[in-house]
């Protein structure tokens, strides 16, 4: 167990301090949701009905864009190797990079979103419902996404491999997040059905990310 | 705790992780995620005014008035409950009387529902017409009780 | 060894080069009796002549699954067993499964628009099918960046392996959600509802293709296996002599 917290604290202290990391995908959130009423017009009306999928898409992209921290720092300075050959199983090396990662980069933009949502004239329910799915849904994209970054790690451009490679696989978790999100303002369909697939998918994304990578960089390495 | 009971600690708790996943999926999947809402739908939830909705269903048979410039009133129908929508354009050559339809757009206060688009449905039972025919004449003809369930 | 023999790259282009010209005469005829079929089979009660776009449709949608069945199968064979023909078969099927999908949606939106009144609509079925040919043009991509072969097939194998839970959401897509695309009419549990007039030319279309995608994939394989010799080749002799660590014939 020790060697996790330690993992962690390491990753945690990493992406905090080093140059740009968490601040930079909290930034690059505020900057596309600040963009989108120019592109649609300042309609209020129009802006509260598609809040919550402006966030999510906000969300999506600033996970991706930090995703490349992920694993080529270690790469470049041979902690990689280290991690590969040490005792702990690769599987729960990911898992615990991932956290970290998530905690320094994806759980700011879920604490940014309610201050977002007031420019997109959402209203209290509806940014509840919002940060909700995005708190259960951001971890789900940073793990997804971290097969993207495994499988590019060696490559020196990745970063736009990765996010043409991850976006098809996040598409069943933006459907229920927004789908969740944007529940309380329309129609009949329930917020709690969608928010339980979207957890569910949360959940296997935690396993299938942290397989997955682990087995790409593995393969990676040889 | 040795290598291999490690590995098997991981394994299982993966297992675990998983089932409780598709347990997720699968209990939010017995409440069913629609492309559309049913007239049976509507009468439950009452949705509000101006929201946006899908409505599917079949058309009433006998219920469609053509109005002048294009505009065309007709029923949806579940065979238990029924809305009254208004469109106007143009309908897709498959649009008839007990045809399944999808109709995007809102209800007025009224509780008309206004429709920015109707989309045909057509049903997955391919056959010539003189079959078509045929079925029908003999009793055999199972109606479009497939379509806008 | 009657394994290894059997997946010796050589001996594979020997094979094809013998079955090819076969294949190539049994897609002809089979695109003959399927099409004469087409222009036979009688039009719709509901759709009228429209109905005859399913002959290509649906064939080009069975395909774009079933190609990636076969990559998914292919992957496996290169993570597990390492089977020095499986990610040449897998690389060679990707473009192929795209080109089924592309012509799957394009029929399908033509067909659309007649009928439903849309070309595009955001159902399940037609957005898990859009995400089956991104996944296909992915892979393409991923395959054209990892300059070394043997790395490049790995990584793809993970990712095609992580793509499969797609093809059960495009398959029942129809049965879960009620989508505006018709359920499935061929395969289910009662039998099929197309009339038997309509079936017949349908199924030997849907062979066809399936002929066609052997015929191309058998062509693409035996390209590929000459594009990695090529390749060994000119590294040998770029680094003579024997630097030639790349897996070849």
């Amino acid at each position: 167990m020790k060697p996790l917290i330690a993992l962690f604290a390491r990753e945690w202290r990493l992406s905090i301090r080093v140059g740009g990391g968490a601040l930079m995908g909290a930034l690059f959130f505020l900057i596309v949701v600040t963009v989108i009423p120019f592109g649609v017009g300042p309609d209020l009306a129009l802006l509260a009905r598609i809040g919550p999928a402006i966030l999510w898409i906000g969300a999506l992209l600033s996970t991706l864009l930090t995703l490349d921290r992920l694993f080529q720092g270690d790469r470049d300075d041979g902690a990689l190797d280290l991690l590969l050959m040490g005792d702990t199983a690769l599987e729960l090396v990911v898992f615990i990079k991932c956290l970290a990662h998530w905690s320094a980069t994806g759980l700011p933009l879920v604490i940014v979103a309610p201050c977002l949502a007031l420019f997109m004239n959402m209203d209290p329910q509806a940014i509840l419902a919002t940060v909700l799915t995005l708190l259960v849904g951001t971890p789900a994209l940073t793990f997804l996404g971290s097969i993207g970054a495994a499988l590019t790690v060696s490559l020196r451009r990745g970063g736009v491999l990765s996010a043409i490679l991850i976006l098809p696989l996040t598409i069943p978790v933006l459907i229920f997040g927004v789908s969740a999100a944007s529940s309380l303002l329309s129609g009949p369909a329930g917020f709690m059905t969608p928010f339980l697939i979207l957890c569910g998918l949360a959940l296997f994304s935690l396993v299938v990310g942290s397989v997955a990578s682990a087995q790409a960089l593995r393969l990676a390495a040889e | 705790m040795t290598r291999k009971q490690r590995r098997l600690t991981l394994i299982l708790t993966a297992g675990i992780v998983i089932a409780a996943a598709g347990a997720l999926v699968l209990y939010g999947l017995t409440d069913k995620i629609v492309f559309f809402n049913s007239p049976s739908d509507v009468a439950a939830h009452h949705p509000l005014p101006g929201s946006r909705i899908r409505l599917g269903g079949l058309v009433e048979v006998g219920s469609v008035v053509r109005d002048s410039d294009a505009k065309v009133s007709f029923a949806v129908t579940d065979n238990s409950n029924k809305v009254p929508v208004v469109f106007v354009g143009i309908l897709p050559d498959l649009f008839r009387e007990g045809q399944g339809v999808v109709a995007e757009g809102t209800f007025e206060t009224n509780g008309v529902f206004k429709a920015e688009t109707v989309l045909a449905k057509h049903d997955e039972r391919y056959m010539p017409k003189e079959v078509a025919d045929a079925l029908k004449k003999s009793g055999q003809w199972k109606g479009e009780a497939t379509t806008g369930k | 060894m009657a394994l290894v023999d059997f997946a010796n790259p050589t001996r594979f282009v020997a094979l094809t080069a013998r079955v090819t010209p076969w294949l190539i005469a049994l897609t002809i005829a089979l695109f003959a009796v399927g099409l004469y079929g087409t222009a036979l089979a009688p039009d719709d009660y509901q759709q009228g002549a429209t109905v005859k776009i399913m002959f290509i449709h649906v064939p080009c949608a069975w395909l774009s699954m079933f190609v990636y069945a076969t990559m998914a199968i292919s992957s496996l064979g290169t993570l597990v067993w390492r089977h020095p023909l499986a990610d040449v078969a897998a690389r060679a099927g990707a473009p192929l499964g795209a080109a089924f999908t592309f012509v799957c949606l394009a029929t399908g939106s033509l067909w659309g628009k007649p009928m439903w009144g849309t070309y595009w609509v955001w159902d399940a079925r037609l957005t898990s099918e859009l995400v089956l040919l991104i996944m296909y043009l992915g892979l393409i991509a991923l395959w054209q960046t990892i300059e070394d072969p043997l790395k490049a097939a790995r990584a793809v194998a993970v990712l095609t392996l992580v793509g499969v839970i797609n093809l059960p959401i495009i398959k029942f897509s129809v049965d879960w959600w009620n989508t505006l695309h018709q359920p499935a009419a061929v395969f289910r549990m009662d039998g099929p509802t197309i009339d038997p007039s309509m079936l017949w030319p349908l199924l030997v279309m849907a062979l066809a293709a399936t002929c066609l995608f052997l015929t191309l994939h058998l062509l693409a394989m035996r390209n590929e296996i000459l594009r990695r010799r090529v390749r060994t080749l000119r590294l040998m002799e770029a680094a003579r002599p024997g630097v030639g660590s790349e897996r070849s014939a």
